[in-house]
Order: C-alpha cells, then sequence, then structure tokens
C-alpha cells in the first residue's frame, strides 16, 4: 500500500502538458502550483508491483524533466484493511 | 470496526525533506506596533510550572516524530487559527463535552490512531467544537476562496549564533510552553531538546512586536 | 463524513510535498493557502467586532499588505475576552471568496448586464421616483437588515421615512428579534436587556429556554462551562424542544413538546406562588399585574391585523389564571415531568440562587413569541430575580447589529429613531434632526416583513430595494413570495457581496463593501456600541451600502438632509443619531470614545457605562428612590402578564405527522453566503440534512444517509437523512438546518406569526415524511 508524494518540475513551458500526462495515469493526484512550474504530484498504489510499473511509466514521461521524493509510505501485510472500517 | 493500527505489523518509512524546509520566513507577526497588552496572557506563567510539575521527566523528553510542520500547518488556516481535526470524530458526543480531553489534556498514545495525541495548551476551554472543525473527506469548495495569509514564523531567530530564540508567537490561549514543545507528540521541528528545565521564559523572550523593530533611545 | 488513515496519510504526503516545495521556491502557493509572496510578515492588528452573530466578541485582524490575513480574539473586550469560535477565527476568509460581486449589474432583456455602479444609481434612483409617481408613496419600500451597520440604517430610515414619507421599511430582524422587542415593551416599557455578559459570572443556575446556545452563542456557552468549572456549583439547565449539544454540556436536560414551554413557564409561576417563594416585598413595590386577549389568531391571511389591549387585574386573579396549570396538568400538555417543573420551579424560587435565563429563537420564533418573552419575565419578577449582577432574564441575538441597527435606529415600519411613528412628540424629535417637514412622516405604521412582501406579491409594492440579507433563502412560505418578487412589473435592487437566491431575482445588483472594508458601528445583545475601522479596501466598484443611500437620495433631491463628506459621513451620522437618544435613559457614547474602545455599553452617562438597568446601583436613570425603578412604564413597575397556553398555528394531524423545527449549525452562519465561502466551515457541513429520531428512521426504513421527501400543505423537499448527528430531535420531530440554498427548506415552512410582533414561527409546522 505505499503513498508518495513528489515535486515534479517539467521540461521548459510543459507545465500543462506534463499535467496532461501525469492525470492519464492511474493512481495519480496531482495539484500543480498557481505561480510556478511546479507540480506536487501524490501517487497511491494498492500494492508493490503496481507501484514498480508506475515508476518504471513516470521514469518516461516526455514532458517531466524532474521528480524529487518529498514523502514516502510503505506499509506491508495490510491486506483488505481500507475497506472493512466503520462507518 | 477500525483495527487498530498497532496490530498491524506494519512499518512506517517516513522520509521527509523537510530538514531544509525549516519553514519558511521572518518572525512572527503578533502586535499592532508593540500596542497590544500581553499582560494578561504574559500572567498566565502558571500553567506551564503547573504542566511542568504534573509530567513525568521521560515523558517531556521522549519523541515519537510522528508530527511535522508541514502536517502542523496543512490543518492551519495562518499561522495562529485553530487547527482543524485530522481524524474522525464522533459527531454525537455521546460522553459529554470533555470527550476530546480525555486524550488531548494530558496526551499518550492513543491505540486508535497509532499516535501520541498533541496536547491543547488550553485544557481549561472545555467545549472544543467551539473552535475546532473537522477535516471531511469530501473536500469541495463552494466557491473557490482567493484568500492568502502569511508566512508562519521562521524558525531559529537567535540573535546571536547559539542564543535562545525569542518565542515568535503570540501567547493568547498558547500560553503553556510545555504544552506543545515538549513530549512524543510535539511537532519534530519544534520540540525542544532541554524539555525538563522548565522555566522556559527565564531564557526565551516574547516578541511582542512586529513592525521594524524600534531602537530604544533614551529621551 | 470521515477521514479514515489512508487519507490522513495521503494528506500528510500532500502537506510535506507542498511544505518542500515552499522551502526550495519562495511564493510558491497551491490554492488552499497562498503564501503572501515577499512579506516580512509585518502585521499590523486592528479591532473590530466579528461579522457573525449578535454575541458581538471583540475581534483584531490582522493585516498585511492591505489584505486581511489572521485574526485573534481582543483580550481588551469584555464580550469574549481573547477567545473566539471558528466562525470568527475564519470570518476574514470570508471576504475573500473568488465570486465576490465588485461591479453593478443591471436587468437587461432577461441577462444580468454589468454596469458602472454611477450608472446602476442612476436607474435605482429613477425607476424609485417613477414608482412613487404612478403608484403612489406606499408602492416602494426597503427591507434591510441586523447586519445594516448603524449608519446603513438610519440613513435608510431618514430617507424612507423622514424624505419619501413612506413607512415601508423593514429589515429581517423583524424575523429574528421582533418577539425579544414586544417582549420587552409590553412588561417594561424599554427595548433590550437589563442585564449583560457579566452576569454569567455571577449566576449559580443558567437555563437556557429552547435556546442550543452551544452552537448559536458558543463564546457565551462556553463562559458558562468555564463558571462551572471553576465555582463548582454551578448548574446549567437545557429546556429544549430537541437534544442538541448544548444538552450534551448541560447537567440535566429537559424535553417538551413544541409551544408548550407556555404552559411550563406558567406552572413555574404557579409552583413559585404555592410554595410561598415570592418575593413579595419586590412585588408589591415594583410589579403590576395585567391581561390582554386571547385567542389572537396566527397571522396566515393577507391583511391580518390585530391590537392587544391590557386590562389591569390583581395578584389574586393572577393566582386564579394559574390554577389552569398545575405541574399535573401542565405534564399532560407539554409532556415534561411535573417533578421536573418543579425542579425548575425551585431553582427561580431559592433565594440562595441566582438565576440567569437565556433565550434566542425558539422563544422568539413563535406564533405565540410575545407572550413566552413576557411568561419567562413573569418568573423573573416574582422572585424578585432581575437587573441584579447573576439575577437576569436575557434575551440572545442572532445578528451582529440586530439590536444596534434594527431595535434602537428603528429600522422597522412603526419605529422612528426614538420612539414610534404613531407618537406626534417622536414625529417632531425626528422632523427637527432630520430637516425634514413633520407632515412627511407618516404617522401611521405600513407593512411588517410578512405583509411586505405579501404586498409585493400582489402588487401593492411594486419597487423594493433589499440590503445584506436574503429573503429568497429565509422568508417562511418562501415560494409564494419568490413568485410574487419575480412578476413582471416588480423592481427588486439587492445590494450584496456574493451571488445569492436574492441576487437571482433583481433587477439591479449593487456590490457592497463587507464588514471591515468600510467604517461601521454595530450593537450586539448587551447593549454594547461597537465602533470598526475600514481596515481594507472593498474590492472593484464594491461600495458602503450607507453610501449607496446617500448617492440614491441625492439623485432624488434630498441633498441637503444627505450632505455629508465622504471623509467622515461615518462619524457626522453618528453624532446626528445620538441627538434622538440623549438623556439618561439610552445616552449613547461619543464617536471619539467609540473609537478608542472595544465597545461601550448605553445608557453611557457622564463617561460610565451601565451594566445593570432599573438598579439605582449601576443605573443613573432611577430617580424614585427606591431599590429599583422600572421606568420605561409610566407606573414605574414591570409588568406582569396573565399569557395562557395556545396552539401552534399547524400541529401534527394523522395526515401531516411530524413537527418540522429549523434552526443553524455551529459552522454556518444564516444562510451561508458567507460562511460556505470559508474553505473550513464548508468542508466541515458542506450541505444540509434533515435530524431524524432512530426509532421514526427505522420505523420510515431510512438508515443515515439515505433520502427523505419532507412534504408539507406549503410544498415539498427531498434531502439526506442524518441520525445520531450532533442533534437528535424527540420523536416525532425533525430539524433542517436552514443555511443551504440547495435544500430551501422555507418552502416547506408556515408563514404564520406572532399577532403581537409580526414574526414568523419557523420551529413549528406540520411535515409528512417519506423515504424518497
Amino acid at each position: 500500500m505505499p503513498i508518495f508524494s513528489y515535486l515534479a518540475i517539467p521540461k521548459t513551458e510543459a507545465k500543462e502538458k506534463l499535467c496532461i500526462e501525469l492525470s492519464a495515469l492511474d493512481h495519480c493526484q496531482i495539484m500543480p502550483a498557481d505561480n510556478q512550474d511546479i507540480v506536487v504530484l501524490v501517487t497511491d498504489t494498492p500494492d508493490e508491483s503496481t507501484e514498480k510499473r508506475l515508476q518504471e511509466r513516470l521514469k518516461k514521461l516526455q514532458h517531466l524533466q524532474s521528480l524529487s521524493m518529498a514523502f514516502g509510505y510503505d506499509e506491508k501485510n495490510d491486506k483488505g484493511e481500507q475497506t472493512d472500517h466503520e462507518t | 470496526m477500525m483495527r487498530p493500527f498497532w496490530k498491524n505489523n506494519s512499518t512506517i518509512s517516513l522520509h521527509v525533506i523537510l530538514g531544509v524546509a525549516g519553514i519558511c520566513l521572518a518572525i512572527a507577526a503578533t502586535s499592532a506596533s508593540g500596542r497590544e497588552k500581553l499582560t494578561d496572557y504574559d500572567n498566565q506563567g502558571s500553567k506551564i510550572y503547573r504542566s511542568y510539575d504534573a509530567r513525568t521527566r521521560a515523558d517531556m523528553t521522549s519523541a515519537s516524530g510522528g508530527r511535522n510542520l508541514a502536517e502542523f500547518y496543512a490543518l492551519r488556516q495562518y499561522p495562529g487559527s485553530p487547527p482543524r481535526i485530522p481524524h474522525k470524530v464522533d459527531q454525537s458526543f455521546k460522553t459529554g463535552e470533555l470527550d476530546c480531553l480525555s486524550c488531548h489534556e494530558k496526551g499518550g498514545y492513543s491505540p486508535e490512531y497509532g499516535a501520541f495525541a498533541p496536547v491543547t495548551p488550553h485544557p481549561e476551554n472545555s467545549l472544543c467544537y467551539q473552535c475546532h472543525t473537522p477535516v471531511l473527506d469530501e473536500d469541495k469548495h463552494f466557491a473557490e476562496s482567493q484568500w492568502k495569509s502569511i508566512e508562519p514564523p521562521r524558525l531559529g531567530q537567535s540573535s546571536l549564533g547559539g542564543s535562545p530564540p525569542p518565542i515568535p508567537h503570540s501567547l493568547q490561549l498558547r500560553e503553556n510552553c510545555i504544552a506543545c514543545h515538549t513530549g512524543p507528540a510535539a511537532v519534530a521541528e519544534i520540540r525542544v531538546s532541554h524539555a525538563a528545565r522548565g522555566d522556559c521564559r527565564q531564557c526565551h523572550a516574547t516578541v511582542i512586536q512586529s513592525e521594524p523593530l524600534r531602537i530604544f533611545q533614551r529621551k | 463524513m470521515k477521514l479514515d488513515r489512508r487519507q490522513f496519510i495521503k494528506q500528510a504526503a500532500i502537506s510535506s510535498a507542498f511544505a518542500t516545495a515552499g522551502s526550495l521556491f519562495p511564493g510558491i502557493s497551491f490554492g488552499d493557502w497562498n503564501r503572501l509572496a515577499g512579506n516580512s510578515a509585518l502585521i499590523t492588528w486592528q479591532k473590530s467586532p466579528c461579522r457573525f452573530c449578535g454575541t458581538g466578541c471583540g475581534l483584531l485582524i490582522g493585516v498585511n499588505n492591505n489584505r486581511a490575513v489572521a485574526v485573534k480574539g481582543d483580550p481588551a473586550c469584555s464580550v469574549n475576552k481573547g477567545l473566539c469560535c471558528m466562525k470568527g477565527y475564519h470570518s476574514v476568509q470570508a471576504l475573500y471568496g473568488k465570486d465576490r460581486l465588485t461591479t453593478a449589474k443591471i436587468r437587461k432583456n432577461g441577462s444580468m448586464v454589468e454596469v458602472p455602479i454611477q450608472e446602476a444609481l442612476d436607474l435605482v434612483a429613477s425607476k424609485l421616483k417613477e414608482t412613487r409617481e404612478k403608484h403612489g408613496k406606499d408602492a416602494v419600500a426597503m427591507y434591510g437588515s441586523g447586519q445594516w451597520t448603524i449608519p446603513d440604517g438610519y440613513v435608510a430610515s431618514k430617507l424612507f421615512k423622514g424624505c419619501l414619507g413612506t413607512n415601508n421599511l423593514e429589515a429581517n430582524a423583524r424575523l429574528c428579534m421582533a418577539s425579544a422587542v414586544t417582549g420587552f415593551m409590553t412588561s417594561f416599557g424599554l427595548d433590550e436587556p437589563m442585564g449583560c455578559y457579566e452576569d454569567i459570572d455571577y449566576a449559580d443556575v443558567f437555563v437556557t429556554w429552547g435556546n442550543n446556545m452551544a452552537e448559536m452563542h458558543p463564546v457565551l456557552f462556553s463562559r458558562m462551562v468555564a463558571n462551572r468549572k471553576r465555582r463548582k456549583d454551578v448548574t446549567i439547565i437545557d429546556f429544549a424542544t430537541r437534544l442538541t449539544r448544548t444538552s450534551q454540556a448541560s447537567d440535566k436536560s429537559i424535553l417538551f413538546k413544541p409551544q408548550t414551554d407556555l404552559a411550563v413557564a406558567n406552572a413555574i409561576c404557579y409552583e413559585i406562588i404555592r410554595n410561598g417563594w415570592v418575593d413579595s416585598n419586590f412585588v408589591g413595590e415594583h410589579v403590576s399585574f395585567h391581561k390582554g386577549k386571547t385567542n389572537i389568531g396566527y397571522g396566515t391571511e393577507d391583511h391580518f391585523s390585530f391590537k392587544d389591549k391590557a386590562e389591569s387585574i390583581d395578584f389574586e386573579e393572577f393566582k386564579a389564571f394559574l390554577d389552569d396549570y398545575t405541574p399535573e396538568k401542565v405534564e399532560k400538555i407539554s409532556g415534561v415531568k411535573a417533578e421536573d417543573i418543579k425542579y425548575l420551579a425551585s431553582l427561580y424560587g431559592d433565594p440562595t440562587l441566582k438565576v440567569t435565563s437565556f433565550w434566542c429563537m425558539g422563544m422568539n420564533q413563535h406564533t405565540r413569541g410575545t407572550w413566552i418573552n413576557n411568561l419567562v419575565y413573569n418568573i423573573h419578577l416574582l422572585v424578585g430575580k432581575i437587573s441584579t449582577p447573576g439575577n437576569s432574564p436575557f434575551s440572545l441575538t442572532g445578528q451582529p447589529s440586530a439590536c444596534g441597527t434594527v431595535r434602537e435606529v428603528g429600522t422597522l415600519t412603526h419605529k422612528l429613531p426614538h420612539g414610534v411613528v404613531m407618537n406626534e412628540k417622536h414625529r417632531k424629535l425626528a422632523a427637527e434632526i432630520w430637516d425634514v417637514p413633520v407632515t412627511n412622516i407618516d404617522p401611521k405604521p405600513s407593512n411588517h416583513t410578512v405583509a411586505m412582501f405579501r404586498a409585493l406579491d400582489r402588487g401593492d409594492i411594486k419597487f423594493m430595494w433589499i440590503q445584506v440579507t436574503n429573503p429568497m433563502v429565509t422568508m417562511p412560505n418562501l415560494k409564494r413570495y419568490r413568485d410574487g418578487a419575480k412578476k413582471d412589473d416588480r423592481f427588486i435592487v439587492v445590494s450584496d457581496v456574493y451571488p445569492t437566491p436574492t441576487t437571482d431575482i433583481a433587477d439591479v445588483i449593487l456590490p457592497a463593501a463587507m464588514w471591515i472594508e468600510q467604517e461601521g458601528l454595530y450593537g450586539n445583545s448587551e447593549r454594547r456600541t461597537q465602533h470598526f475601522a475600514q481596515i481594507v479596501d472593498p474590492p472593484g466598484e464594491a461600495m458602503s451600502d450607507t453610501w449607496q443611500i446617500i448617492e440614491v437620495a441625492r439623485r432624488l433631491g434630498f441633498t441637503k438632509q444627505f450632505s455629508w463628506s465622504e471623509d467622515d459621513y461615518i462619524e457626522k451620522i453618528w453624532e446626528e443619531y445620538r441627538r434622538f437618544h440623549a438623556g439618561p435613559k439610552h445616552e449613547m457614547a461619543p464617536y471619539q470614545v467609540l473609537k478608542a474602545r472595544s465597545g461601550v455599553q448605553w445608557p453611557f452617562v457622564d463617561g460610565k457605562e451601565t451594566r445593570w438597568r432599573f438598579n439605582p446601583k449601576y443605573d443613573p436613570a432611577c430617580t424614585n428612590g427606591k431599590d429599583f425603578d422600572f421606568y420605561g412604564k409610566k407606573n414605574n413597575r414591570a409588568w406582569i402578564w396573565a399569557r395562557p397556553y395556545e396552539p401552534a398555528a399547524e400541529s401534527p394531524d394523522s395526515e401531516y405527522n411530524f413537527w418540522l423545527n429549523t434552526g443553524r449549525v455551529i459552522e454556518h452562519w444564516h444562510t451561508g453566503s458567507m460562511t460556505r465561502r470559508v474553505p473550513v466551515l464548508h468542508n466541515a457541513v458542506p450541505s444540509a440534512y434533515v435530524e431524524i429520531h432512530p426509532e421514526d428512521a427505522a420505523e420510515l426504513g431510512v438508515v443515515d444517509g439515505e433520502k427523505v421527501r419532507i412534504i408539507s400543505r406549503r410544498g415539498e423537499i427531498v434531502m439526506p437523512a442524518q441520525i445520531k448527528g450532533r442533534g437528535v430531535p424527540a420523536r416525532g420531530m425533525v430539524f433542517v438546518p436552514f443555511f443551504d440554498e440547495s435544500y430551501l427548506i422555507n418552502e416547506v415552512t408556515l408563514d404564520a406569526f406572532c399577532p403581537i410582533s409580526k414574526q414568523p414561527d419557523y420551529k413549528k409546522c406540520a411535515v409528512k415524511l417519506e423515504k424518497a
């Protein structure tokens, strides 16, 4: 159940295109800065293998200059826990 | 039922690039050209000693690293605003108004939330929901806001290298230093390294004005 | 409705990223809390009363670079002593919604077109003039607000009553405070509480009458709770029709059936007399007994009129009247156990206990609102617990200047800044101060609020100017009044700060300056007048409501009466208005004093505030040489009224089998047009719901969050159920908060009102429920 957050820096003048690319990916949530070419990316994947596949795809993004991690969290042995809490 | 987190056997890794973050700028905004009467709150210093006496040394000096300044400010709308409640609250408050205080008056570990409860600096105000609202997961705006506020106070404002930094925020409702700056629930960046000393204001002066400092001159 | 652990971690991930970005790229902003770039944390703090409720907390507004950026409680203000509630702490965020109205708009061929504000004001003036010439002086009306500043209301009264000669001037405080006013006038002959908030620090017992104070007046409620914690022997009794946060915090919660507070209050008096707890010295010296008309109707029909007639009675007659209200008889009507009634009576009756009663909308929004106000005064008067520290029957207000503007300036159809239009002496004084011929002022009241909207629907009124209020959410039986306002030859002008259902029906929208974007004064529940300076600039072409009225008045030719300069008009208006209240009974503080202090209580005599009226130890207006002087009445006595229990205008029956009760939640203020634009408050309660008792919900087959259809004889609405939420109504009652414009509960409510105060009852009508 990994959750990570990153600062994503787009290639020159490519913030909007990067946002489109990122929005198209599953498990990704983005928050572009209002006034700078920076995008906050939060990833929330169900398991390790999905996480790995996502990271591979992130590396291949056309408009991404660099990605630096701000926060990381990984919880193992955590099967099905998120569905059975009370309302 | 939510399964208690401590039974999850989970490993939590936090990589927070916050050393650099150190958070922001400048001296806190405390008062109108130094005219505010701080005395009322300044006189509440006994709270520090009562709190100091009530807590064990081990408790005050322990640390969990469970909270950092980014989370701290993410729950606020401006420096000094009442923080929102980041966890589920039973809206019916069935056991009366002291519900929140059962954890937040003295702190301690909460199995339910898998964390140490932050200690409130003003437990004498027991109607917590008067000021604190819960955070719901549906975070849509009714209408977008153009709200802006100032940067939170910068840390480490010592005048000389190594000298005790002044207190960069108003003491109003936050007279008890021990509550927020010591113990396992204290925010990592503002936890003091010397909690066992107790008489905080022996060394730390309050910054009571925010306009550019006026130099003292004899008339 | 919760944040689970995973979302919590995700939130931490987001905030960490924001913090990192902020440190690496100074000034970067992500929307939620945009950090002002390049600031040096220079912040100045200026005082203002809070924008929201009638408590009147003193705030310090932190300002940086012409923007309000922070709030703290003003330690110098005796109202709140440095503490606020969540609305106060986030109040300044209400200035910065993205959809602020910044330009004027007029309706052209069915759609709203932006125009310069001067052009819109030209249109308002010419339309007003044209309507008046064509249809008569009473075809135009103004509908204002308890959120009007004192100068707003004052210039409105001067223009409409003094210059235009129509008494078609009302304010939304009719919907919230009118019964409190008629209660004070009939019992004491003078409006507004005799006590003050300091009573909280002296009282041993608090009784909240139909009043969820923990959510509606939280700062005062927490002062009560803090007193209980500090003094140990303090008792708080919640007397209500539903369980609320106030019930949770109280020592005892007593539930009564809607409307039967009348019977219980009489039963308390019965018990006080039966047990010999009457303070006979006090009653003999300071009280007289009276009765009025009964079976007084409910005002649901057009052109309803009622005039009460007081008759004097003696104590024995009053005692005989109470024979119908033994605790045992009243238990059957009210559902309150006889022993609980006796317990309440014993608290009021015990000579060693100081008792303060608090109430607000539960007693005022009541088809017998004047009566129930009288009855609670009866209790306090019988035992002589009044006008001394801690002994206080205290009527709370819901708007920041319901007292200051509506009640004191008198922006109601029958009122003048001093006195009433029916009184020739009062008309002469007004004409003299206003510099208008006395014949201008019409001696006959015209339309109270409900009658005014009915007249708009019928077409008797064709032009209405609405300021600082949102009647297209708040009028009871709303559909009739909205349809009426939308009719073809009606012309509606709305001055407001955000788009609302009321601006939706406007022909002209005037953008208004809000709160600290203008200089102004409010008056709170405890006779405290509170000045605030202009602290930040209004956006775009937004203009203060006062100045809008002045601009229109000048266009109508009243330049002499509205000659103030924009530099100091607030000061000049205040000093002119003060002349109306000269004298020890209502002397107001001078402008410079108000400017310097965090609120000043009137009567302000010889530089001293009056904390307890009618008590010569504190009140210099007492002249009878006795220990109390109720100088508001000609006989220098307070009046006890024999007022019977009469049922509500509409009670549940076999078809419409539930009571509908409406009200507020702590997060939102009134129609939510401001608080819903505060992200924190909106997030906490994003939409309205209907509270249902768990057993009623089970019978309906509805679980929490499922949709329910609420149907009355006037309209219906579908909304989600809330079961076991913060409030739990009694069985057979549902409760709906009215802040949410997407669930217009007032299409379901009834426009019945108290025949004396003309205030509608939003707390009682009959509905049926269906699972939707």
